[in-house]
């Protein structure tokens, strides 16, 4: 409760303050959390050493640095959407790859966007809810229960469902598919830890199976996106070539096939823009885990 | 035909008249009329970002009407409407509220082309028409034509003015975007009635009152939400009360931009609207029938000129939180009723179309320009 009170005192603050304040004002957070939150730090450290092993210790903690002033304007823009208005969202979204999300539309089945905890996906998401598609965000329940809630009421507003990685939250994710609209989902961490080893960056990591279950059972495309914050606080959303998954007969060998082009990908994506990639958690395991081959499959679709 | 709305109201701002001449001028243009919009607005920008609008004067809040009315005060503007009216010589310049102090006063004198003026409004009274009456009677007599959005409307300006005849032309509802089966908010979409309230957080909107009667529902049906759509001085109040009172369920969306709204009935079960009064018509109650929802209202006279008491709504007295309470936990049990009030509400939603709508307003027009012709050729002195 405490950290919600103090999230919501924050939020409070940054919804009343011109944008370029609110992020003045959420590096300053940003900075103290670099000083003292050193589990997160140490765990981002790692992360980012694993995907840029050229980095010595110096620059890998200046990388470190710009992704917590980073992470911290995503929060910033975060805490603005309750006043946030698309009008005002629109000029400061530029889109790359726009036939891409065009070629995955064709197909009518719906769009998995597929990503990485990287960037701020707040523009894009509104932006996209209000002109091109209903958005769904598939993606972990934040702790505490009210932070969630409130999370999931600031979304609704622009027309933006969040949907809980469990069982019922995947059915709802299936219909919305059918009814052809996008959702997006994170693969870079396996909440649940019920994907697949795979190799991330040479390093064994589980990556969760389900879209590329999705994408084989149900002939969903998917499609790569990053969204960049630009240095003057605008964003580039890219969106690359859709992936469409067709199944050969081997279940197990095309979830990996298909899980490991995403990887693939995103880890180009990820290496362009490390400042970006907000993920303090460790992800990586001990290098012989990837003998390993599936995980409990428990978002796998059966036949 | 080259029509010019005038709205007294800020442009960029939500809002009951508002949105209406921006449907009116969207409809008319698909008619195949050229149509400007005069109205000031808070964003600088506007007139660079939407069509043919002409932003005139900035915008000053005025408290009125148990609300808040966004309206300019820059008379000195005077001049460069001169210019625009003489630059682009319309058939017919439609005011909305007329005699809202701000830019209709500023423009009707000055125009010659027919006049058309539109009262949406709806109070006990008016102490602007009561004691300004005699200015305001010179300003009246530029109106060729008159229209009221509903019965209470048109009576209430009649009150002041008796020598205008008000025809009555309702506010549309785009039957296009607000209708059923759209994609619903799926996290709000689950086993839960949900209850929709669309509006600004105020006092005339009877917020209020439905936190309290959505603790009584609650009780009774616990598997039951209140979706609140809307912004406004309340908010805190609101939030408050549901703190005080435990409501999780209470969901405040806040500010719920247009492109999303109707996905919002889209994720409801119920559409309640709880006025107070001061309503002249009941632009969201149309929308929630155009979504195929049943309506719980209060009985108030704008709202009775729109809903039929148990043919396509529930209705209750204003201000009264149990009996508003005890009409949606009917409502939230029977999910029949739901379904057969739905159904007669979006018949009637569709006679209230847009199109339908923009129609009966040319026809407003064509009378104003008669009126207007005869006033400048009494037939006296045509020669014969």
């Amino acid at each position: 409760m405490i950290r919600y009170r103090g999230f919501r005192a924050m939020q409070w603050v940054v919804e009343r303050l011109p944008r370029q304040w609110g992020y003045a004002f959420a590096i300053m957070v940003g900075r103290f959390a670099f000083l003292f939150a050193r589990q997160a730090r140490s765990a981002l450290e790692e992360n980012l050493q694993v995907a840029l092993p050229e980095l010595d210790r110096r620059q890998l903690r200046r990388v470190a640095w710009r992704n917590f002033r980073n992470h911290a304007k995503a929060y910033a823009d975060l805490m603005r959407l309750p006043v946030a208005r698309v009008e005002d969202l629109r000029p400061l979204l530029r889109v790359e790859g726009t036939e891409n999300l065009e070629r995955a539309r064709e197909r009518h089945r719906g769009v998995l966007v597929i990503s990485v905890h990287m960037g701020s996906w707040e523009v894009a998401a509104a932006i996209w809810a209000a002109t091109v598609a209903p958005v769904t965000l598939f993606a972990e329940e934040l702790e505490p229960r009210e932070l969630y809630e409130w999370y999931r009421r600031t979304r609704a507003r622009l027309g933006i469902s969040v949907l809980p990685l469990t069982r019922a939250g995947l059915r709802q994710v299936l219909v919305a598919l059918e009814q052809d609209e996008m959702v997006i989902t994170a693969i870079d961490r396996d909440i649940t830890g019920t994907g697949i080893v795979v190799e991330f960056f040479g390093r064994p990591a589980r990556i969760p199976d389900g879209p590329a279950a999705i994408a084989l059972r149900k002939g969903t495309p998917l499609l790569p996106v990053a969204v960049y914050r630009l240095p003057d606080d605008t964003f580039h959303a890219v969106g690359y070539p859709p992936i469409f998954a067709e199944p050969t007969g081997d279940r197990l060998a095309d979830v990996r096939c298909v899980t490991c082009q995403l990887v693939e990908r995103l880890e180009q994506v990820i290496r362009a823009h490390p400042d970006q990639w907000h993920l303090p958690h460790r992800i990586f395991l001990p290098p012989q885990s990837l003998e390993s081959p599936v995980g409990s499959g428990r978002f796998t679709l059966r036949r | 035909m080259k029509v010019g709305l005038v709205s007294p109201y800020d442009y960029t701002h939500a809002g009951g008249v508002t949105e209406h001449v921006r449907h009116l001028a969207h409809w008319l243009r698909r008619l195949g009329h050229e149509v400007r919009v005069f109205a000031p607005s808070s964003r600088r920008q506007a007139e660079y970002e939407i069509p043919d609008f002409y932003r005139i004067g900035r915008v000053f809040p005025i408290p009125g009407n148990a609300s808040v009315a966004r309206i300019t005060l820059s008379f000195h503007l005077a001049r460069r409407v001169r210019e625009i009216l003489d630059r682009e010589q319309f058939d017919v310049l439609h005011f909305h509220e007329p005699l809202v102090p701000g830019l209709p006063l500023t423009l009707l004198p000055w125009a010659h082309a027919p006049q058309v003026g539109t009262f949406h409004a709806f109070a006990r009274s008016n102490i602007g028409y009561h004691y300004g009456r005699p200015i305001l009677r010179g300003y009246v007599s530029h109106l060729d034509a008159t229209i009221a959005v509903s019965v209470p409307a048109r009576d209430f300006i009649r009150r002041y003015f008796p020598q205008l005849e008000p025809r009555v032309v309702p506010n549309g509802v785009d039957v296009d975007r607000f209708r059923p089966g759209l994609v619903p908010i799926r996290h709000l979409r689950d086993d839960r009635v949900n209850v929709l309230f669309v509006g600004r957080l105020e006092k005339r909107k009877g917020l209020g009152d439905l936190i309290q009667a959505y603790r009584y529902l609650r009780s009774r049906v616990p598997r039951s939400r209140l979706i609140v759509a809307g912004d406004g001085p309340l908010r805190g109040m609101v939030e408050s009360l549901c703190s005080r009172y435990r409501l999780e369920d209470v969901v405040l969306a806040g500010y719920v931009p247009d492109q999303v709204l109707p996905r919002f009935y889209g994720t409801a079960d119920i559409f309640c609207s709880p006025a107070t009064g001061r309503e002249s018509f009941g632009v969201v109650l149309l929308e929630a029938m155009a979504s195929r929802l049943p309506v719980v209202v209060t009985e108030i006279p704008g709202y009775l000129s729109v809903v039929e008491p148990g043919v396509d709504s529930l209705t209750v007295r204003p201000k009264s939180p149990v009996a508003l309470g005890e009409a949606l936990t009917v409502l939230a049990r029977d999910p029949l009723l739901r379904a057969r009030l739905a159904e007669a509400g979006y018949i009637k939603a569709q006679t209230y179309a847009w199109p339908v709508v923009a129609a009966q307003v040319l026809e407003v027009y064509r009378e104003a320009q008669r009126v207007h012709a005869a006033r400048l050729c009494p037939p006296a002195q045509v020669p014969a």
